[in-house]
């Protein structure tokens, strides 16, 4: 095959392909209580918000919750109140790679999709879900990059990479008597999904996600509260040098988006492995193909 | 001829609480199933007061055990998933009722009508709706119940 009959997958693969079906939305006038049950329920980052006439309106997200919190407003407030409008979509059959172009312009990591009906949401379409259905195709492909590893030895994806190939040195710390303001300001500034509670001599101590802060806000816990009371233990981490594998096992079991690596000893807590940068080695994309740039932070 | 809730929903039903955890609930079900003599999807949610606070379905229960982000993993044929199951049902053992239930429930009175039962159970693909008095659930309506009215109906006008 030539190279230019070479065509990404992600130039081939449609949204239709690769979304998930809308099956989790509310309607504006919900409280914030019903929109941190629903994130919970259907362990869901965002929810697509609904107006009088049916039609898609806004879309909260966990981000806006913690946003919620952070001011104070009462549980009961209503989800229009915290909503980002309009809701950014694209269409069943764009391109996986335009779906892509769009996420990184807006960066955001979620578009809903119309469907075949005017203005009528028929799904979602998230970053993971694009690096789920790549996995399938640049698995079989014969420059993938797993295939050429295997190529003439008995090695497997385990013996090929490790989790120090991957991890991001970068990562929040508190202190555990710090308080959720704190540590909602710090999840706010720098993007991130969770930070690393210690204690005063150093040593971790649990975790604190947003997951965890929208929980407490549910069950009216101050935000001056210090971060140790609600943050989950143990920290699950993995080795510097664990095979690539063992870490997909550990996010698979623990429903987990990032996990903590530690170097030599299980207290020394030296960076952090996201499931994104996961997927994307698993996929196994090679170099020459465009699928192995859609980092969406580049 | 039946043509009101009343008339064909089932008065002996099985309940469980908020504070009721997935495996109790869950035992429940079986019990359900066997007195019904037909397997049970969902359960009435109901508090102290008997009042309804919601609807516990196995999709419920099947949500809380799904994987996150199963959905990246493909068919994860190259890792080794032994022991995912059993950790999944462990997790979700403990897990309470009231956290998983869908609080939203939409119920029915004694007096509505057949047709207007059939329409709700399509538009909202619904396949049990609590029929409710003084905010006291008093009986269940499946789609089975109103299948099999609708089926004596059909074979009798024929």
């Amino acid at each position: 095959m030539s190279i230019v009959d070479l065509r990404s997958p992600l130039d081939v693969l449609t949204v239709r392909e690769a979304m998930q079906r809308l099956r989790c939305y509310l309607d504006r006038n919900a409280s914030i209580q019903q929109g941190i049950r629903h994130t919970l329920k259907y362990k869901i980052n965002s929810i697509l918000i609904f107006g009088e006439r049916n039609d898609a309106i806004g879309v909260v997200s966990k981000t806006n919750i913690l946003g919620a919190y952070y001011v104070g407003l009462p549980i009961a407030t209503p989800l229009n109140a915290i909503m980002v409008s309009p809701p950014l979509t694209c269409r069943l059959n764009d391109s996986l790679d335009s779906a892509l172009d769009m996420m990184r312009n807006r960066s955001v990591h979620r578009l809903y999709v119309f469907g075949d009906e005017p203005n009528k949401v028929v799904g979602v379409l998230t970053y993971p879900d694009i690096l789920g259905m790549l996995y399938r195709y640049c698995h079989k492909c014969e420059r993938s990059t797993l295939r050429l590893a295997e190529s003439g030895s008995t090695g497997k994806l385990s013996d090929y990479f490790r989790v120090c190939e991957l991890m991001n040195p970068v990562f929040q710390v508190h202190r555990e008597d710090e308080s959720l303001m704190q540590v909602m300001d710090s999840i706010s500034a720098h993007h991130s999904g969770a930070v690393l509670i210690k204690s005063h001599d150093d040593l971790p101590q649990g975790v604190v996600s947003t997951t965890d802060l929208i929980i407490a806000y549910m069950h009216g816990i101050p935000s001056y509260t210090a971060a140790k009371t609600i943050m989950s233990t143990p920290v699950l981490s993995c080795d510097y040098d664990e095979p690539l594998l063992m870490v997909i096992k550990k996010m698979i079991f623990f429903d987990l988006d990032n996990l903590y690596v530690y170097k030599d000893r299980s207290t020394n807590i030296v960076g952090l492995v996201t499931l994104s940068d996961v997927a994307r080695v698993r996929s196994g994309s090679c170099r020459a193909c465009k699928t192995s740039r859609i980092d969406l932070d580049d | 001829m039946a043509e009101k809730a009343r008339d064909i929903m089932e008065i002996d039903f099985h309940t469980v609480h908020p504070e009721t955890t997935i495996a109790e609930a869950v035992r429940t079900f079986k019990q359900a199933s066997v007195h019904r003599k037909q397997r049970v999807f969902g359960l009435v949610v109901t508090d102290e007061r008997d009042q309804l606070v919601g609807m516990l379905s196995l999709y419920d229960i099947m949500l809380l055990m799904r994987p996150k982000n199963i959905h990246i993993w493909g068919e994860m044929n190259d890792i080794d998933v032994t022991g995912f199951i059993e950790e999944a049902c462990r997790r979700a053992r403990s897990i309470l009722v009231g956290d998983v239930m869908t609080a939203d429930v939409i119920t029915i009175s004694p007096d509505t009508h057949l047709l207007t039962i059939v329409d709700i159970m399509i538009k909202k693909h619904i396949r049990r709706l609590p029929v409710v008095e003084r905010s006291k659930v008093i009986g269940m309506v499946y789609t089975s119940n109103i299948f099999y009215e609708l089926m004596e109906r059909l074979l009798s006008g024929s």
